[in-house]
């Protein structure tokens, strides 16, 4: 399976009362600077039209496969003659947007269904724990092709097909969260104290279960924007002449062979992404003390 | 202590918890329990799988017929395609012919999917075969050399090249392996089984067996490492090799019966890694064209062949389940505890 789980450690000490704030602590170098560099890479996604100094599909017959540095081309063309620079900056929104959006989305249900599988009682948690291990049997990117083959090809497959492919991975590291501290007295306090049920899980629980989550779902970013582009290079995401890196990487595989400088671009514009967002997502999971597990 | 007299204990939910209920049971139980748990799960696969196609925009009575075909003709040719059955019928009927070996025809190639998938199969086992190779030697010195000294600028160099293997996608490394070492220095050849002219034979082979085998092994090759070095640098950090230690066992010693007590890690973390390679694939080797399963797969995806799509991802799905059994299994007989 490619979506590691992360369980959190056994030793860790069930909290006696719901946490307090802890005083802030400046994060370190290898928090600090995959986090600045991803702050960089969301707002030059967002400003990309201002960047860019070419549009889209400013293509020209006589310019094609320019090589770097040419005049005009920073980074050269592409085979329709089209500015590389200029697509690799406007695809950045896309190309993360596909991998951001369904590990949002996956945050959500797997956190809500986590939560529903540790609190609802013993049918609803083997039921829904059972469900999910038949989405685990498949490979990541294979679930995610069965699923994007049946809707159209865009950014909304992308989406879709990830977040089913996510929501497993995060419902279990929330379920595993929720049963090591369900025994515990505060939440028995807060029932006999008259609080439903829903109130137990969104005042009680979802505070101690939400760190852990979101740091490990920060750590499936890369992971997901590799994902995304790989859907997109197969035909299932999003579809040429939009500019994203895996439609790209698609386009420009002809150019492999003889112009190796250009086809590799938007191979390594994915490369620098996922190594952010994994440096990114594994310093988090460190701060918050999450251990990464086997499966 | 037999399992008849054992107290009742109540377990908590999971699988991997309630193999150890199983008391002081031999291999084989724990093999058959493992089968039994993976035969809902299976037929839960082959459910989405057929899902996937059935739900898939378009009727086939109107492709075959155009849009303008009289009512009767629509009727006759939904009943000879059994879609007058309704949704679960069908699939039962679609399980019995897939249990029996007859995944229906490739749309594009009119050929059994079977008889496309069987020697695809053999392609993808030998690339993955060697990547495995690969992910294991790499990933054991990789670990090896972080876990036993972990400050040292070799450990923290040894911890940064797993993460940035980690971070690198099979397509992004396909291309630059292509690129440097096909297309700049003509190292490798850039891509297939055989070059078409030449001696042939198994070095032949095996020069394009090196580029997608390093594209697919690097993804695990990371994993494997990281997980290796955690487990080993935690029993080096431990009382076991603080005993050791106190006992007068030289160095060497004392760090190979650490390693020893940190293989079943090892085992499992490499087990799903096998697994994983047969994702890795669908790129690599459509990049490298390798004839395997990956390379069919994205064909059959381009030309939109939805049988051929859904017998590839049933037959890497169940491979998947199989090989986590086999992973599973393996642990449960060289560490005791984990079956009881």
């Amino acid at each position: 399976m490619a979506v590691p789980v992360l369980d959190p450690p056994l030793d860790r000490p069930v909290p006696a009362v719901t946490p307090r704030r802890r005083p802030v602590r400046w994060p370190g170098a290898a928090l600090a600077v995959p986090a600045a560099l991803a702050v960089l890479l969301l707002v030059v996604a967002t400003a990309a039209p201002l960047l860019a100094p070419h549009g889209a599909a400013d293509g020209s017959l006589t310019g094609r496969l320019l090589g770097p540095g040419a005049p005009g081309h920073p980074l050269g063309t592409d085979g329709q003659g089209r500015d590389l620079l200029s697509r690799l900056l406007l695809g950045a929104r896309p190309s993360l947007v596909g991998g951001l959006l369904p590990v949002l989305a996956a945050t959500v249900l797997g956190t809500a269904l986590g939560i529903a599988a540790g609190l609802g009682g013993r049918a609803t948690e083997q039921a829904l724990l059972r469900s999910l291990d038949v989405l685990y049997a498949f490979p990541g990117i294979l679930l995610a092709i069965a699923v994007a083959t049946v809707l159209t090809p865009g950014l909304t497959a992308t989406v879709l097909s990830l977040s089913v492919v996510l929501t497993p991975a995060v419902t279990r590291v929330a379920h595993t969260e929720v049963r090591r501290i369900r025994a515990a007295e505060y939440l028995e306090a807060a029932r006999v104290s008259g609080a439903g049920r829903g109130a137990v899980a969104v005042r009680q629980v979802l505070p101690v279960v939400a760190p852990v989550v979101l740091a490990y779902a920060s750590s499936l970013v890369g992971l997901a924007v590799v994902y995304a582009a790989g859907l997109s290079f197969l035909g299932l995401g999003v579809a040429p002449p939009a500019p994203e890196w895996g439609a790209m990487l698609d386009e420009l595989r002809p150019a492999l062979l003889t112009r190796p400088e250009l086809a590799v671009l938007p191979a390594l514009a994915i490369l620098a992404v996922s190594v952010v967002f994994n440096a990114l997502g594994e310093a988090l999971r460190r701060r918050v003390g999450v251990r990464e597990e086997l499966r | 202590m037999s399992a008849a007299t054992a107290p009742p204990v109540r377990r908590p939910a999971g699988a991997r918890v309630s193999a150890r209920a199983l008391g002081e049971g031999g291999i084989g139980r724990f093999l058959l329990r493992r089968l039994g748990l993976a035969v809902p799960t299976l037929l839960g696969v082959t459910a989405v799988v057929y899902a996937t196609v059935a739900l898939v925009p378009g009727d086939p009575v109107s492709v075959f017929l155009g849009p303008g075909a009289p009512a009767e003709a629509r009727a006759a040719l939904a009943e000879r395609l059994g879609l007058d059955e309704p949704l679960p019928v069908r699939y039962l009927t679609w399980l019995g012919h897939a249990a029996t070996g007859d995944l229906g025809v490739s749309v594009a190639g009119q050929r059994p999917v079977t008889e496309l998938l069987a020697p695809a199969l053999g392609q993808t086992l030998l690339l993955t075969g060697a990547a495995f190779v690969l992910v294991l030697v790499a990933g054991v010195l990789l670990g090896a050399a972080g876990a036993t000294r972990p400050e040292s600028p070799l450990g923290r160099l040894c911890g940064a090249l797993s993460t940035l293997s980690i971070s690198a996608p099979q397509y992004s490394v396909a291309l630059l392996l292509i690129a440097v070492f096909a297309v700049k220095l003509r190292w490798f050849p850039a891509g297939g089984t055989h070059s078409a002219f030449g001696a042939g034979g198994p070095g032949d082979l095996l020069s394009h067996l090196v580029l997608p085998a390093v594209a697919a092994a690097l993804v695990p090759l990371g994993l494997t490492a990281r997980v290796f070095r955690a487990a080993l640098a935690s029993v080096l950090a431990g009382e076991l090799a603080d005993a050791l230690r106190a006992r007068g066992l030289g160095r060497l010693a004392v760090w190979r019966h650490c390693a020893h007590n940190a293989s079943p890690a090892l085992l499992t973390i490499a087990g799903l890694q096998l697994a994983y390679l047969l994702e890795g694939v669908v790129f690599v080797e459509t990049l490298f064209a390798w004839p395997g399963l990956g390379r069919l797969l994205y064909d059959a995806l381009a030309a939109r062949d939805l049988p051929l799509v859904q017998g590839g991802v049933l037959v890497v799905a169940v491979a998947f389940v199989g090989i986590n059994i086999l992973v599973d299994t393996a642990h449960a007989w060289i560490d005791p505890r984990v079956r009881g």
